[in-house]
């Protein structure tokens, strides 16, 4: 990742006070205007930090067919009395399509800014800056651990399928027969998962994991001028939006 | 005073109903190499866990008699000084990497951070155990995409980074192939020759004849044989034990049948000496 980036090298902690701004924001400032162009805010950060395609991807997949599900629920059975369209016992509502707005918008705005935050950051300089900030590094280790674990389950559980397989289990075809493949694979992949933790636990305190000192890192990231600057200009920011929510 | 001391051990894991070990006592001398072998669930590997202290500190369970590092009884260590004190290498090659470094320098380096090393100390001997080892080639990649022969050697690297004065290696080659197994034993070598203490459970007896000082035969929870390399190796009582002899030995016994050999040969260079003195013996 180009870490010359104005955006990607900021500080995760910096980046995660912007994220945070964007999504509160939108539950300072009720109008669903404000918060579908909070979309088109993260839209512009992420170009700015060359995720754009990354951040579409997933925006659009993920966040807008949740919310047109959402909307189109809410248009229709939505309590109100002013119906726009009818029919049989299918009936949109003003109210309905109201509330579907301003809760999709909401949506879209905290959903997409956590989408954003999580394509400029990489999980390994937000777990070191919680780390700085006093997190055990026992908590840490759980969280970087866990995202190497499940691609290594992914490749074990092939594994395993592939051998059950050879000894004729079924493992394609109806749901039915998937459902009943799943047993014989669950069990040895959960077992073999809770004996490796056995030794990754022995291994770790091998690597003197479990020593009460605070520890040191070769790895490090530092905080700029740019942060305290985008930091106080959030914080202005944030008064603005305080003053203009009392002023309307 | 022995450097590590057993006297009596009995041991009895919180789960299972027999005694693993029965009754060990051992003495081991610093700067040795030493080799446990025995069969399958012979007790090696406890005993491997309970010199690190792994037994009583992580394994609980029934311990009965004394276990002495340096005079000082196993339950009254620190774990965080034992972890200094001694390195140890486990069987599984994919258990060991810690899964959440990067690249094979950082996670060589993890053992050192968790000490408090300094950054500048930590990097300079990083950089040094992976030129010892050979690693530069890898260095720079993910340790989660090593192969197995490939990630033994960065475990190995990670504990000697460390600079224990103890070293427990547990059948590091066992899922090996021959070039990545030499490659191991190259390593362990040159950590002979840095005058560490050696404990090495392996299965492959002519690596054993190659490299270790002395040699300890466990045998249901029971240390059967014990004694110098060449003289365990070379005795016939010990295939009694479920122990396969070196194949020079082995050789070296079928000849006498015929003829008289005046030793019996456990390694290659051995092998070389006895034979060309007896085909000179012939010739006279």
């Amino acid at each position: 990742m180009e870490k010359k980036n104005v955006i990607l090298s900021l500080y995760p902690t910096t980046k995660l006070l912007m994220i945070l701004l964007i999504a509160v924001s939108v539950f300072i400032i009720p109008s669903y205007l404000y918060a579908y162009a909070m979309f088109l805010v993260c839209l512009v950060i992420a170009a700015m930090g060359n995720v754009t395609k990354e951040f579409a991807n997933l925006t659009i997949k993920g966040l807008f067919s949740l919310c047109i599900l959402i909307f189109v629920l809410q248009s229709f059975f939505y309590p109100g009395t002013h119906v726009l369209w009818e029919w049989g016992f299918l009936a949109i509502k003003q109210e309905g399509i109201h509330f579907g707005l301003t809760l999709t918008s909401k949506v879209i705005a905290v959903g997409s800014s956590l989408i954003l935050f999580f394509r400029i950051t990489p999980v390994k300089d937000f777990v070191y800056s919680l780390e700085v900030m006093g997190l055990s590094p026992k908590a840490t280790y759980v969280v970087l651990s866990t995202l190497t674990i499940i691609p290594e389950m992914k490749k074990s559980s092939q594994v395993i399928m592939d051998a059950q397989k050879t000894r004729g289990v079924e493992t394609e075809g109806s749901l039915m027969v998937r459902l009943k493949a799943l047993l014989p694979m669950i069990t040895p992949l959960v077992l073999s998962s809770v004996a490796s933790t056995e030794e990754r636990a022995m291994a770790l305190e091998a690597r003197a994991f479990t020593v009460n000192k605070r520890k040191t890192s070769i790895y490090s990231i530092e905080k700029t001028g740019r942060d305290s600057f985008i930091r106080v200009l959030l914080l202005v920011l944030l008064i603005l939006l305080i003053v203009w929510r009392v002023a309307l | 005073m022995s450097y590590i001391e057993l006297k009596g051990i009995s041991y009895k894991y919180p789960v299972g109903d027999e005694k693993v070990l029965k009754d060990i006592s051992l003495s081991l001398e610093k700067g040795k190499v030493y080799a446990l072998i025995g069969a399958n669930g012979a007790g090696k590997t406890t005993i491997c866990n309970l010199i690190r202290g792994f037994i009583p500190h992580f394994f609980k369970g029934d311990l009965d008699g004394e276990m002495l590092i340096e005079g000082r009884d196993i339950r009254e260590w620190e774990m965080g000084d034992l972890a200094q004190k001694m390195g140890y290498i486990f069987q599984n090659p994919f258990t060991q990497i810690s899964g959440t470094k990067d690249t094979v320098f950082e996670e060589i380096a993890f053992g050192l951070e968790n000490l408090r090393v300094e950054v500048p100390v930590i990097k300079e001997r990083v950089a040094e155990i992976i030129k010892l080892f050979g690693l530069e080639s890898l260095q720079e990649k993910n340790p989660q995409q090593l192969s197995g022969g490939q990630r033994q050697r960065v475990s190995l690297a990670s504990i000697m980074v460390m600079d224990p004065e103890i070293l427990i290696i547990d059948e590091p080659t066992s899922q090996l192939d021959p070039q990545a197994t030499e490659e191991v034993f190259k390593i362990i070598n040159i950590m002979k020759q840095r005058g560490k203490t050696i404990i090495l459970v392996e299965h492959k007896i002519e690596l054993i004849a190659e490299y270790a000082d002395r040699v300890i035969l466990v045998e249901d929870g029971k240390v059967a044989m014990k004694g110098k390399t060449k003289d365990i190796l070379s005795d016939i009582k010990a295939m009694d034990h479920g122990i396969l002899l070196p194949q020079y030995a082995l050789l070296g016994y079928e000849m006498q049948k015929n003829d008289r050999l005046h030793e019996i040969p456990v390694t290659e260079s051995e092998a070389i000496g006895v034979f060309t003195k007896w085909m000179a013996g012939k010739e006279n």
